[in-house]
Order: structure tokens, then sequence, then C-alpha cells
């Protein structure tokens, strides 16, 4: 092979101006849907009339249809859409602010399916349980049922968060300045498109799988959270912290005592 | 309602172009689902190198952005193709390009999902059928493959879709899919209607998605009436 790898150098020096943008929508994106995707899987889960339609018809056709087609309709009707509300200002707006709408309303919709299928794994009894000792239903979901189904739902927006990365690899059709774009117009001017696309391949892998550590270091974090009923068979701490109140079994004692006092 | 007319308008001129995306789209899930029975073979192999290499060979791809994949296969191909075997194949159909690296692309979650779907079969099953005199090929194909692919089936599903949506990306090496069509489509209205057309294209790609949950979940319903369970 005959890579030409004087040139290879350069786009990794160049191209790496163009990680921070990449990260800036990933994170923006994350952030954005993080919240709308739990509040969207709630009123999936309650099946809240009127609103459970429209979730629904959104999370299919969001989920239906390429990411590209969703660029494109967005990239094409939002600076029109702009243009009557804000005039002319509507075209000099920073292209980010589109990839930022386009991922955000992408990754609702997946991290809304990610939070019902972790909310639905959460046992109703935990619910109840709350409500027992008195919490109110919010109090309850607060504490008991979001922590839960948050953990058990980790893998799952790791998932989201690596599909939501390998996409930000098309924000360069929306004329983005991210990594591909950057790489893109660096090998248009001498036609090495190979060597620039394999530097921009090794920089999504080092994203990707700087994510995937983060969310590994964070469930395992969280797993101490996670009491399995097996965790009890090792070497109980507890009773050395906590005092537990003696509990005396004195069944025996007491029914020969009472055959005594009834001999007596 | 004059977008839907336009909408339905374009819909009509959109779906002529439908042909290379099914094409592409179903040679590489047949493709992809033959490499990812060999990697999931390969991962429940008993050789260490196997494993660790199929291993690292799903997490690279499932880390790798399918534009970027389906670059570096268009032009990567052709150069390795000069270097090693000393042929020519800058003439290929540009589409051939495309399968390769959605095949590449498909097998990752393919190979995940048929072992998975293995797995899950209890390995009583294997006992049994070997217990009555099967050989463990017959054994394979009569008890355990029916059993997976039942339960590999929604998964299989999703991994379709995906792939679809990850097909509508052969525009960018200049095959003329549906997504080029709707691009020429607003060059040649020289950029008006261009949200309509993409609502089209959209649309077309939904339906196509429906129909494949809709068609496996038919297919599971009608498996699922045949399951015998023991409890009378």
């Amino acid at each position: 092979m005959s890579l030409n790898t004087d040139f290879m150098v350069k786009v990794a020096q160049t191209a790496i101006q163009g990680v921070p943008v990449t990260l800036q929508i990933v994170l923006v994106a994350l952030l954005i849907s993080l919240p709308i995707g739990v509040l969207f899987a709630l009123i999936r889960i309650y099946r809240i009339k009127g609103l459970e339609l429209i979730v629904k018809f959104y999370v299919s056709l969001v989920r239906g249809t390429p990411i590209i087609a969703q660029i494109l309709i967005v990239y094409s009707a939002f600076p029109s859409l702009l243009n009557m509300m804000i005039g002319k200002a509507a075209f000099s707006i920073n292209p980010i602010y589109y990839a930022y709408i386009v991922f955000t309303l992408n990754s609702i919709a997946t991290l809304t399916e990610v939070f019902r299928s972790a909310l639905q794994t959460v046992d109703k009894g935990q619910m109840e349980a709350g409500l027992m000792v008195g919490m109110q239903p919010r109090q309850a979901f607060w504490r008991i049922i979001l922590p839960q189904a948050l953990i058990s739902a980790l893998p799952n927006i790791a998932n989201a968060t690596l599909y939501l990365i390998k996409n930000s690899s098309l924000a360069f059709i929306m004329s983005v300045k991210d990594i591909t774009a950057i790489a893109k117009t660096e090998a248009a001017f001498n036609y090495n498109f190979l060597e620039a696309y394999l530097v921009v391949w090794v920089y999504y892998l080092i994203i990707c799988y700087g994510a995937e550590i983060i969310f590994n270091l964070l469930e395992r974090y969280f797993s101490k959270y996670r009491r399995s009923a097996k965790r009890t068979t090792g070497f109980n701490w507890n009773p050395f912290s906590i005092k537990q109140p003696k509990l005396v079994v004195k069944t025996d004692l007491a029914e020969s005592e009472r055959t005594n006092n009834a001999h007596n | 309602m004059d977008n839907i007319k336009l909408i339905i308008n374009f819909l009509g001129q959109l779906l002529p172009a439908i042909n290379i995306t099914l094409i592409v789209s179903l040679s590489s899930i047949i493709l992809g689902s033959l490499l990812g029975l060999l990697l999931a073979a390969a991962k429940m192999s008993e050789s260490v190198v196997l494993r660790v290499l199929a291993r690292v060979y799903v997490s690279v791809i499932r880390a790798t952005p399918s534009i970027i994949m389906i670059f570096v296969v268009y032009y990567g191909m052709p150069m390795l193709f000069n270097n090693w075997f000393h042929t020519n194949i800058d003439g290929w159909n540009r589409m051939y390009f495309v399968i390769i690296a959605l095949t590449v692309l498909f097998s990752a979650p393919a190979s995940e999902l048929f072992r998975s779907a293995h797995e899950s079969i209890s390995k009583g099953q294997m006992e049994a059928g070997l217990m009555v005199g099967m050989t463990p090929f017959q054994t394979f194909y009569r008890i355990i493959l029916p059993q997976a692919f039942v339960v590999a089936l929604p998964n299989f599903a999703n991994s379709v879709v995906n792939l679809l949506k990850e097909g509508a990306l052969t525009f960018t090496i200049g095959v003329v899919d549906m997504v080029a069509k709707a691009q020429m489509i607003v060059a040649n209205n020289s950029g008006g209607y261009a949200w309509q057309t993409y609502c089209a294209l959209a649309l077309i790609y939904w339906v196509i998605s429906l129909a494949v949950d809709k068609g496996v979940s038919l297919v599971e319903k009608s498996y699922q009436a045949k399951r015998k369970t023991i409890a009378v």
C-alpha cells in the first residue's frame, strides 16, 4: 500500500479542530434529550390521552426514517421558517444550531424507547412500597423508581450515545465544520480521500471507545447501589456498624413456663 | 393542501428509484447475515485467537460511523486490489462498494444477535436431540435453529431497519438511489420545494420500515401459535 503518511499526519493535525465540534453536538443533544426522553417515556407508560398518540407517532416516524432524510428536511425547512419569523438574520445562523436540532430530535426518539423499557423493568411493588411508607407518588417516583430505572437504562443509554456519535459524522451535510467536514475539504485538494478517511475513522474509534469507557465506569460506580439477594452470602459487615436490637427467642422457655404455671 | 399535493407528486417521482435501495439492502442483508453467522461461530469456537479476533472486529465495527465505512471501502478497495491482486476494479459498479460496506456493517449486529439467540436455547435441547440418536448437525438444524430463529426475529427486524437507514447513505458515493433522486429534483427546481421533496423521501422510508416491523410481528405471532409448551 502506498499511503501518503505525511498527508495523514497533516490531516490528523487539522482534523483535531473538529473534535470539539463533534463532542459539542453530541453533548448538547444528549443533555437536552435525556429529560425529554424521560418525560415522553412517562407519557407512554401512564397512557396520557392524546399526548400518548403524538409521542407514539413521533417515535415511530423518527425511528423509521434515515437520519439523512431528517437532516435534509430540517436543513431545508428551518431556514425559510425562521426567515418568516425573524427576517434575513435566519440565513446567517451558525449551522451547528441546525445540527443541535436534528440530533436532539433524533435522540429524543431513541431515548424515549430506552427509558420506556427501563421504567418497565422496575417492579410495581417498588412504587407500592414507597406509597406504603407514606411518600407522595411524586416523591416515590423521584427517589425510588427513577434511580433504579436510570441504572438499568445505562447500557442502553451508552448504545444511544454511540449511535449519536456515529450519526454526528453526517453533520457535514449541514456544512458544520466537524471532523468529517475538515478531513473532506483537506482531502479534496489533491485527492487523498482514503488517507483522510482513515484518520477520521481513527478519531471516531477513539471518541466511541472513550464514551464506552466512561459509561462502563458509570455502570461500575452505580452497580454498588444495586443490591441483589446474593450479596448477603458474603461476610456481612453491617452488624458491626449498626446496632441491631437483640431479638431473643424465648418460645420454648415461655411454653415450658406456661406449662409449669399450669401445673402450679 | 398544496403541500400535500406536492408531496404526492414527488412520491411518484421518487418511487422508481426504490429498486436500488431495495437491491442494495437485500443483498447486504443476505451477505451480512452469512458473514454474521461465521462471526457468531468464531465467537463461540474453542480457539482463543478466533474469539478475540471476532470480538475485536465486532467492537471496531460498532464504533465506526456508516459513512466512514462506505468511504473507506469506496476509496480503499480499488487501491488494495491494485496493490495485492494487480487488478483494476475502478470500473466496478459503485453499488458493489456500498453492498460490501453495508455487509461489513451488518455482520457485527447480526453476529451478536445470532449468538445471543443460540445461547438463549437451553443446552438440554441439544443434549435431548443427541440422546435420541440425531447427529449434531441434525439436532442443530431441526431443533436448535427453529427455536433460535423465533428468539432472534425481533432483534433481526431492528437491525434490518437500521441497515435500511444506513443504506440511505448510498448517494454519498454517487449511486442514484432515492436520496440522490430527491436531491436532483430539488436541484431541478433550483432549490424550491425542498422540504416537501424530502418529506416524500422520509415517508417512503417510514412505510418500508413500518412494513418490516409489521411483517416480522406477524411471522412471530404465527410461530408463537405453533409453539407448544409442556404445561397442559
